[in-house]
């Protein structure tokens, strides 16, 4: 009991921390946006703003406050799940990027379901098959994939499988109008696919130095002494041990992920917050900004908590450390 | 292209401009393809400014360079197939919109031409006519008087009539200042709300409020379209959005596609021919090229210089290259130190390598200029001598002037694609008449901001339109919406010559006044023109009914609507 107590209490205090850390990025992104240079009235009219038209845009938006309140506005329209009217489109962001975080978020959850479980067992086997030919050639091949950028990654992908050489998959998602992503599974693969590409080589690397190292302990020596069978060794006692830094990689890659949408959403044309994100800086939408960068450090702080929780529970001498 | 791909789309700027298109001047364009024949690309982009052969046959519809084989093609297709969906892409964002009367992006601009229509167009050869537009007469009383007749049985896509009424309200909006209407911008400097009459149901008629001579041209502006009465901007019910365009919307989602229909009731017999019209927005230009190229997209709307190449090595794909009258500039404030001095004004236009500029900035997808707008006006002044770098004479005037040692910064914003590069290649080509330009490029946000228009050195993008209404637009610093070079200067009789001309109805009297006026910019004006860009468009080789001529739109101005373009068998 007393076990578990412990480790509630981490959990708390970690998500306490999470709270604290989003609390302390809103006040940097509220603080980034009103130092865009230009003025978001100016930026909205453009060319053609004159000073009453951008006064009065100004007073609608309601830029004519102080710093403070549209702080304390924004932040409790945040908290509240109501964050306001986007300044460019003049309605709510909800309504009007809802959708875009839907997508954003689908990808995301595709790329990590395969890229993840794909490390896990690459790195793995190339841990047992440790200074084999299958090993070194894996190894290397990562090592080079890991090197590519992303968006070179997906022009070769795309110039290999849409364009020049073989025409099987679209080169651009269609997703039509009002539908999810998932109406077009296959204008989801190379986007997927170049996600996946850029992690696994990172999450396997470490996968597999990290089986190395359990595998060379003395209870996997014990282990095996007694007999159990190779696959139950690495199963039940060297993965669960190897886990702990494993988690740590993973959450730092959907972090990853959720950056490297940006880059891959405009080479497939995907409808996501990449693009979102990339109007709203253009036209100083800063609702928008706010927005879309406290949903981009929210997955971030999320995931890493979730690492860390799960490296607790994983890991016994940390688990008891808490008791 | 002034058109950046990527930054291009901020509201209230790029094509505001791009209203209007000089009158005739198919003469100057067919002598320069007479000259530099037809399939040579290497020699077409210098050669538009070429002295016009005065026998040159007017009225060809002159494919221009590269594509010249485009355009037999069109030209040969044989009978257009009805049927099939085009799948158009265009760049585009979250800040599109869909009005009949007005526009923010490229891509508003054909969403805009796909669904309405103005009272008249431009032929081939940028005279007014009746062929496209909905009125068919329009009829000078006197110069400041317009009575406007519609054609007979022109339905609105919801099956209604188009009548006077109608006709009445669309003016009325495009008038409303509150509405701000990109349209309306010229229309509102002649035209009050008291001068429209209603005289019967297909006639309307406009008292102006001064003499203008070259009215008819303004009418062929698209975004001067005919709306129906109770009109409002697309927010959110596609059956609001109704025209009399070939096609008609069927759904939009802002950001990301418009799907438009055949419009069941179009006066134009026979078409269009596609069934439906899809209309994809991209935020990046490889993107939009992939697309096309992996046949998800069968036409792709502007696309960047740097890829024609990639289109034109891919079998069944073909660029559209057609002249525009588009331009950027380097602008010198005259009234501001240190081009105050005609001298110093003049030096800087002959620092100018316009060769390099073209090659440099536009890939070679361009016309060399000579520092004077509006290329495809009848009234163009082709005869004045081209102007040439010669540094040795740039440095004799700058010494003259007492500014051997110049030091100056030049603006330019990030966020228009050319302007940094043109800005860039001058300040290198200043090192040679030993004076420091220091290339200035900032935030384009910044740049189009507070100081936008009132910076001493600085650059601006601008559409096509023919010579009096872009001296209107940019040449007359106390009217002018965007005055880039503060002119004309103390002492000029500019604005006199221009009004003069505004109210002479006589062609052959208002050329002598606009020769005039254009010789004066030509000598001591503050604008260094480099170039004319091309328009460039990359599509799917089964589309048929594209031409490669002269057009103040992208894709031969959308096919007009979409309506000249069908599938080949």
């Amino acid at each position: 009991m007393s076990n578990n107590w412990g480790v509630l209490k981490f959990i708390a205090r970690r998500l306490l921390l999470g709270v604290v850390t989003l609390f302390i990025v809103s006040l940097v992104v509220f603080a980034a946006t009103q130092l865009l240079p230009s003025d978001p009235a100016q930026a909205i009219l453009g060319r053609d703003a004159n000073a009453a038209s951008t006064a009065a845009l100004r007073e609608k938006l309601g830029l004519d406050h102080t710093a403070f309140y549209q702080y304390t506005h924004w932040l409790k329209g945040m908290v509240t799940g109501d964050p306001g009217d986007s300044f460019n489109a003049r309605q709510p962001i909800l309504d009007y990027i809802g959708d875009r975080v839907v997508n954003s978020l689908f990808l995301l959850f595709l790329a990590s379901v395969i890229s993840i479980p794909l490390s896990l067992w690459l790195g793995g086997y190339c841990a047992r098959k440790r200074d084999t030919t299958f090993d070194n050639v894996v190894s290397n091949a990562m090592l080079a994939v890991a090197s590519l950028p992303e968006f070179v990654v997906g022009i070769i992908l795309v110039l290999l499988l849409s364009v020049r050489v073989w025409h099987v998959l679209p080169a651009v998602s269609t997703i039509g109008i009002g539908q999810g992503p998932w109406s077009d599974m296959r204008g989801m693969i190379l986007p997927t696919a170049v996600l996946v590409i850029g992690a696994v080589p990172y999450i396997s690397r470490v996968v597999r130095a990290s089986m190395i190292e359990v595998l060379e302990s003395d209870y996997i020596e014990m282990a095996r002494l007694k007999g159990a069978p190779e696959s139950v060794v690495l199963r039940r006692h060297a993965l669960p041990n190897a886990l702990g830094p494993v988690f740590q990689v993973i959450a730092l890659n959907i972090a990853y992920f959720a950056a490297g949408v940006i880059v891959v959403e405009a080479l497939f044309n995907y409808p996501g917050i990449g693009g979102a994100l990339r109007d709203a800086v253009r036209v100083r939408d800063i609702p928008v900004i706010q927005f879309l960068v406290m949903v981009l450090a929210t997955v971030y702080v999320v995931t890493n908590l979730a690492a860390d929780v799960a490296t607790v529970l994983v890991t016994p001498r940390l688990r008891t450390r808490m008791q | 292209m002034a058109y950046d791909p990527v930054h291009g789309l901020v509201p209230g700027r790029f094509n505001r401009r791009q209203l209007i298109l000089g009158s005739s001047t198919a003469a100057v364009i067919a002598a320069a393809l007479a000259a530099c024949g037809s399939d040579n690309k290497s020699s077409a982009p210098a050669g538009t400014n070429a002295p016009a052969a005065t026998d040159a046959p007017a009225g060809t519809s002159a494919p221009t360079g590269t594509q010249a084989a485009t355009a037999t093609t069109a030209a040969a297709a044989g009978t257009p197939k009805a049927g099939g969906i085009l799948r158009v892409g265009t760049l585009g964002g979250a800040n599109d919109i869909i009005d009949g009367q007005h526009i923010v992006s490229k891509a508003d601009i054909m969403r805009q031409v796909t669904g309405w229509e103005p009272l008249m167009s431009f032929s081939p050869d940028f005279v007014p006519e009746y062929a496209n537009g909905l009125a068919s007469d329009v009829t000078a009383k006197a110069a400041d008087d317009f009575v406007i007749t519609l054609k007979d049985g022109i339905k609105f896509s919801n099956g209604n009539p188009v009548t006077a009424d109608d006709l009445v309200y669309s003016f009325t909006r495009l008038l409303d200042p509150d509405l701000a209407l990109y349209g309306g911008s010229v229309l509102r400097t002649v035209l009050d709300k008291s001068g429209i009459t209603k005289v019967d149901d297909k006639t309307v008629e406009l008292k102006l409020k001064q003499g203008v001579s070259n009215f008819k041209e303004t009418l062929c502006a698209y975004t001067l379209a005919v709306v129906p009465q109770g009109y409002e901007r697309f927010s959110g019910d596609p059956s609001t959005q109704v025209g009399t365009g070939a096609y008609m919307l069927k759904s939009f989602e802002v950001g990301k596609e418009s799907v438009h229909v055949k419009n069941p009731n179009y006066w134009d017999t026979g078409k269009p021919y596609f069934d439906e019209v899809h209309i994809t927005d991209f935020a990046d230009s490889d993107a939009l090229i992939n697309a096309l190229l992996a046949d998800q997209i069968d036409v792709a709307a502007d696309i960047p210089s740097a890829s024609v190449a990639t289109v034109q090595g891919t079998d069944g794909y073909k660029v559209l290259n057609s002249e525009g009258g588009g331009w950027l500039t380097i602008s010198m404030a005259v009234d501001q130190d240190p081009f105050t001095d005609v001298r110093v004004r003049q030096a800087m236009r002959l620092i100018v390598d316009r060769d390099a500029m073209v090659e440099q900035v536009l890939a070679g997808y361009g016309r060399v200029a000579n520092d004077l707008y509006s290329p495809l006006d009848a009234a163009y002044a082709k005869d004045l001598p081209q102007r040439k770098q010669d540094l040795d004479a740039a440095k004799k005037l700058l010494a003259d002037a007492g500014k051997s040692d110049l030091t100056i910064d030049l603006f330019a914003p990030n966020d228009t694609a050319g302007l940094p590069e043109m800005v860039q290649l001058f300040a290198e080509q200043a090192k040679g008449a030993g004076i420091t330009v220091n290339a200035q490029v900032i935030d384009g946000g910044t740049y189009w901001g507070d100081e936008y228009l009132k910076r001493t050195f600085a650059v601006d993008y601008w559409g096509t339109r023919n010579f009096l209404l872009q001296v209107a637009a940019g040449s007359l610093k106390d009217v002018s919406p965007y005055p880039d070079d503060h002119w004309p200067p103390a002492g000029s009789t500019f604005e006199d010559d221009y009004k003069a001309a505004l109210a002479e109805t006589d062609d052959t009297k208002r050329k002598v006044i606009t020769d005039k006026m254009q010789k004066e910019l030509y000598e001591t004006g503050g604008l260094i023109i480099p170039f004319f860009q091309n328009l460039l468009d990359a599509y799917n080789g089964r589309v048929q009914g594209l031409v490669a001529r002269p057009n103040t739109l992208n894709l031969d101005h959308y096919g007009r609507g979409w309506k000249n373009l069908f599938f080949s068998e």
